[in-house]
């Protein structure tokens, strides 16, 4: 899904209560390489962080940095909902955030490259107002800086 | 919208969507809606071929000369025979050896936990508690306690912790022993068999059911908060 209407009615209600932004326009910039030649970034929702890291907490607007090279094993997910199945990222990493399948792009030339450190967010969140303002921008910037040329978002 | 907030920076993106209904109204520059579960956005777990074809119709959009892009994920397949929805501990009736002893239970989980390890070069979501595998059994100890009285502490939980993010973590890494430990002995189970299984035939299950019970009892927003992630 989730198509809705396949999600057991609780869910799909639930889904459709949440607080949802409403947008008239769209930011939009064309890449500026093709994308065998351009630095990817990964940047998802899914509460990912290094084990030493500070976990996040419910609603937490902030971010962490992963490094790119870091090995599954040393990444956790602490956006632990019971409304999505954790059998998923428990068995492959890759499901939520495919750090290998990008590697294996790069790898193959399909990609330029990786730029040094991915990031994470909280997901679901109700409030993103910090984000809008402070955390998202930040990051940006610290993409630019490390010279990204695009970005994947994933979910969990 | 994080995908807006970094395009209005200067980062051409590309988002993966789960939602459709969402993303319409918010209007990220490109995403592709997948239909897929929650927890699978990519598709499959190791998946490599599926997961490739997720990331490379995500990337295609980037060639996109306008937007915003919503486009959707040809392939109509549920992953396998997973469930729309995560099955939940309401839905699952919990045998009568549940109730049995969740101390050893958890002491023998262990032992098959040590070989997922092995398997899997150390690779485990057990971890937010903060509290080692090893010191699992006085964990669910504590459970046991918090559940009948809503008091109780385990020595090491982090000063910052409060004690239902705390109950809240520990139950999260209890589940990530018993999945992980059954996954080593049943690989090809979808997530539902794995959830009924744990809510229908583990003593872990049967005191998360009651660790919920007594968080949901609390007037208190945040103990209400953790049992909803502890099971519904």
């Amino acid at each position: 899904m989730p198509r809705l209407d396949r999600l057991p009615e609780a869910s799909r209600k639930g889904l459709l209560a949440l607080p949802v932004q409403v947008n008239d326009t769209t930011p939009f910039v064309r890449p500026a390489r093709p994308l065998a030649a351009a630095r990817l970034a990964l940047v998802t929702t899914a509460g990912l962080h290094l084990r030493s890291d500070r976990r996040f907490g419910p609603g937490e607007q902030t971010f962490r940095a992963i490094p790119s090279d870091t090995p599954a094993a040393e990444i956790l997910q602490s956006h632990t909902s019971i409304g999505f199945d954790r059998t998923a990222i428990l068995r492959d990493l890759n499901v939520t955030f495919p750090i290998d399948r990008v590697r294996e792009l790069v790898a193959r030339g399909v990609l330029g490259g990786l730029v040094r450190e991915a990031y994470s967010f909280m997901g679901a969140l109700r409030e993103v107002a910090k984000l809008e303002s402070e955390s998202g921008p930040e990051v940006a910037r610290r993409l630019r800086d490390a010279g990204a040329d695009v970005a994947l978002l994933t979910p969990t | 919208m994080l995908a807006r907030v970094l395009e209005a920076h200067g980062i051409a993106t590309t988002s993966i969507s789960l939602v459709r209904e969402h993303t319409e109204k918010i209007k990220p520059p490109r995403a592709l809606f997948v239909p897929f579960p929650f927890g699978h956005a990519l598709g499959r777990p190791n998946d490599a071929a599926l997961q490739h074809r997720v990331l490379t119709a995500a990337l295609d959009l980037l060639a996109a000369p306008a937007g915003p892009v919503l486009a959707d994920f040809p392939e109509d397949a549920e992953p396998g025979d997973e469930t729309p929805g995560p099955v939940q501990a309401s839905a699952v009736q919990a045998a009568a050896a549940a109730a049995g002893d969740a101390v050893a239970e958890t002491k023998d989980v262990l032992r098959a936990h040590a070989r997922w390890l092995a398997v899997h070069g150390g690779r485990t979501t057990f971890g937010l508690s903060g509290i080692a595998a090893e010191r699992f059994p006085e964990v669910v100890g504590f459970l046991q306690r918090f559940a009948e009285t809503g008091e109780g502490d385990v020595a090491g939980r982090a000063a910052d912790v409060s004690l239902p993010a705390f109950v809240r973590w520990a139950a999260d890494d209890l589940k990530s022993l018993y999945y992980e430990s059954r996954l080593l002995t049943q690989p090809a189970a979808t997530g539902a068999e794995i959830a009924r299984w744990f809510w229908g035939e583990t003593a872990a299950g049967h005191v998360l059911r009651r660790v919920r019970d007594r968080l949901d009892a609390s007037e208190d927003p945040r103990w209400k908060a953790a049992a909803f992630g502890v099971a519904r």
